[in-house]
């Protein structure tokens, strides 16, 4: 029962963190069709402004607004510099962020060097729930993804943002026409994708490793969750996230982690060769 | 594929060598030594360069203060070890043939130690630093590192009757170091009456341990003996305290050093405990003044010192006690004397025994996110691997 209830949390533990890693990656890739490798570098910035704001003696909330203003900054250069050039090419903005990745990382390693930083735990301690002793700061971090996905949801669904971003999507000649400005809602979109995925860089630095290259880790965990679930749906993104999620912790508790890590692979493969559209997938 | 590579390395060979008979290397004969100082300076390793490199400069400068080695001054070269074993092995040839290179010291896994084992093939000195699983004895090569006999073997039982601990849990990453010392360990459990619950080795790139802590504490194991390297120990130490267990279970690593346990952090480091011939803090006279020295030269923001940049100074320092004893660099002549072979460095006594190093091995304990040495146990000896 118990090992039961621990694995039950622990699988929705990972496919809200897989989910929340890969949002960014998802809506940018999803929406503006540039597969930005330079995503984890963003989860890194996240993770280090926590460590900053931690040496500054500060609390730990400030690190949320810090690591959506240097997300911000940084997303902006990028694409102003970049991407915005690169739009209907998408090859090519593979190649570009990939040198963007480089150059984040490298810059991280001069400013802070290679070392481990230690990032102070939020919330220490274990809650009882269900008859286990859980963590206590990753419930919270769950329910804070839920509450963020929710409001994402409805936002995206109701706003007239989100309409706009959909009408660019579905026919960018048409929402051009009707006067909307695509260039700046591509920035736009770009920009809060990045954000996103520093979001996700404050909340986990807690829990993992910090250091100039843990993108890597999250670039490729979230490539995965977007083969699965396809591109440019939140259901998409949540059902790729349980699937790669749940696999590897399935496989991994009934043999071992090599096991675990070669069904996800795996999995990637299948979709990418039998439907390399997802799951879900709309145009 | 191997015959690939055996005709790839061939040719090289042959062409680096016509190259050196052009003079490159024959320029140097009675000038500076150089030594090839080998430590990761890319990939996942390279966060333990810096401070090797460091010390390496140290021990440069000492020898050089005391006249060099066989009175000539020594001129260090680094070269990249955190590169795949191949193309490290290139740039080891490259150095030795080209550069005239005259030794090496090499900081760096056990992967990268074969492709320059089959580089050098005993024909030049080589000083193997770090602490690694132990079993070698190849000619011309002298590990200043830990084998688990020494660093696994006394303080796994110390701690085991310290703590009465039954129940052994082995996790660590999926390479021959974690497997050979695990082996080790295994003898180790059994003689002291323990059981073994559970043996696992991760990936490289696992950054989620939900599985393996799960069982840990399903098993009811008290302690767990981690061979996880760099990143992979920060985040298991860290969920493993996150879930509460770091209050009962003990944790023993041998590769868990200053920097690591920074990751690690403060919170999370509760009854971990670390088995090495050195730490920054050992309270000798001789590693106070080293660690004093350091801090001066290279600041207080300087990168930490740990077992393996103790590991790395004390592997120049190995070569030119040994090629002062040999009174010459051949590895004949060196093989031959090396045996017995006595200094002092900050890592204390080492003697060397069958091309290792009788140590003292030291067990510290996290306290925070510093360590405190807890026992000391002196002069341990490294085991015979040269037996034919």
């Amino acid at each position: 029962m118990e090992v039961t209830a621990t694995f039950i949390l622990n699988l929705v533990y990972v496919s809200a963190t897989l989910a929340l890693v890969a949002l960014g990656l998802a809506m940018v890739f999803g929406l503006l069709g540039v597969m930005n490798m330079a995503h984890g570098e963003f989860v890194m910035l996240g993770a280090y402004s926590v460590y900053v704001v931690q040496l500054a003696g500060q609390h730990f909330l400030w690190s949320i607004p810090l690591a959506i203003l240097v997300c911000a900054a940084v997303g902006w250069l990028v694409e102003w510099s970049v991407i915005r050039h690169l739009y209907s090419r998408p090859f090519d903005t593979l190649l570009a962020t990939w040198g963007v990745a480089i150059l984040i990382r490298k810059g991280t390693e001069v400013i802070f060097t290679r070392d481990y930083k230690s990032v102070n735990q939020i919330m220490p301690g274990t809650v009882d729930i269900f008859g286990v002793s859980y963590p206590a700061y990753r419930l919270v971090l769950v329910a804070l993804i839920i509450l963020l996905f929710v409001l994402l949801y409805a936002w995206y669904q109701r706003s007239k943002a989100g309409l706009k971003i959909k009408a660019m999507v579905q026919g960018p000649e048409l929402a051009s026409a009707v006067g909307i400005d695509k260039a700046q809602l591509s920035r736009a979109t770009f920009i809060i994708g990045v954000s996103s995925a520093g979001l996700a860089g404050v909340l986990l630095a807690p829990l993992v490793r910090v250091e100039p290259y843990i993108g890597l880790d999250y670039l490729m965990s979230s490539f995965f969750i977007l083969v699965v679930g396809g591109l440019g749906t939140l259901e998409g993104l949540l059902i790729g996230s349980t699937v790669i999620g749940g696999t590897d912790a399935l496989i991994s508790t009934v043999f071992d982690k090599t096991a675990g890590y070669m069904s996800v692979l795996l999995i990637s493969i299948l979709f990418l060769w039998l439907r390399p559209d997802g799951i879900f997938y709309r145009r | 594929m191997r015959r690939r590579e055996f005709i790839k390395s061939s040719l090289t060979v042959a062409a680096l060598t016509a190259l050196a008979q052009t003079g490159i290397s024959r320029a140097v004969a009675a000038s500076k030594l150089k030594v090839g100082v080998m430590i990761p300076l890319s990939g996942p390793a390279a966060l333990f360069g810096p401070s090797s490199k460091n010390v390496a400069q140290m021990a440069a400068e000492k020898i050089n203060a005391g006249g060099g080695i066989l009175g000539r001054k020594i001129e260090i070269l680094f070269g990249d070890a955190g590169l795949p074993p191949a193309e490290a092995a290139q740039t080891a040839l490259r150095m030795w043939r080209g550069n005239g290179c005259e030794a090496f010291v090499g900081m760096h896994n056990s992967a990268v130690r074969g492709a320059y084992n089959n580089v050098f093939k005993g024909q030049v000195p080589y000083v193997y630093c770090p602490n690694y699983e132990g079993g070698e004895c190849a000619k011309g090569v002298y590990y200043v590192g830990e084998t688990p006999a020494q660093s696994v073997v006394p303080t796994m039982k110390w701690l085991a009757g310290e703590k009465k601990l039954k129940k052994f849990y082995l996790i660590g990453n999926d390479y021959n170091w974690p497997r050979d010392t695990n082996v080790i360990a295994k003898k180790t459990i059994a003689e002291l009456g323990g059981s073994v619950v559970g043996e696992e080795y991760m990936p490289f790139t696992v950054d989620n341990f939900d599985s393996s802590l799960a069982k840990i504490k399903e098993t009811g194991a008290d302690m767990v003996l981690i061979t996880l390297v760099g990143g992979a120990s920060v985040t298991f130490n860290r969920a493993f305290a996150s879930f509460g267990l770091s209050e009962k279970v003990m944790r023993l690593g041998t590769l868990i050093d200053e920097n690591t346990l920074l990751g690690i952090g403060a919170e999370n480091s509760k009854n971990i405990f670390s088995a090495a011939s050195y730490f920054a803090n050992v309270q000798t006279k001789e590693a106070k003044d080293f660690a004093q020295k350091y801090a001066k030269k290279f600041g207080k923001k300087a990168p930490v010192l740990n077992a393996l940049s103790g590991s790395a100074y004390d592997g120049l320092i190995a070569l030119d006690t040994i090629a002062e004893r040999a009174g010459s660099l051949s590895t004949k002549k060196m093989d031959a004397v090396a045996e017995g072979t006595e200094w002092d460095s900050p890592r204390g006594r080492a003697k060397m025994a069958n091309r290792h190093l009788t140590l003292d091995i030291y067990l510290a304990e996290a306290i925070g996110a510093n360590f405190k040495i807890v026992k000391t146990f002196p002069q341990q000896n490294p085991g015979n691997f040269c037996k034919a």
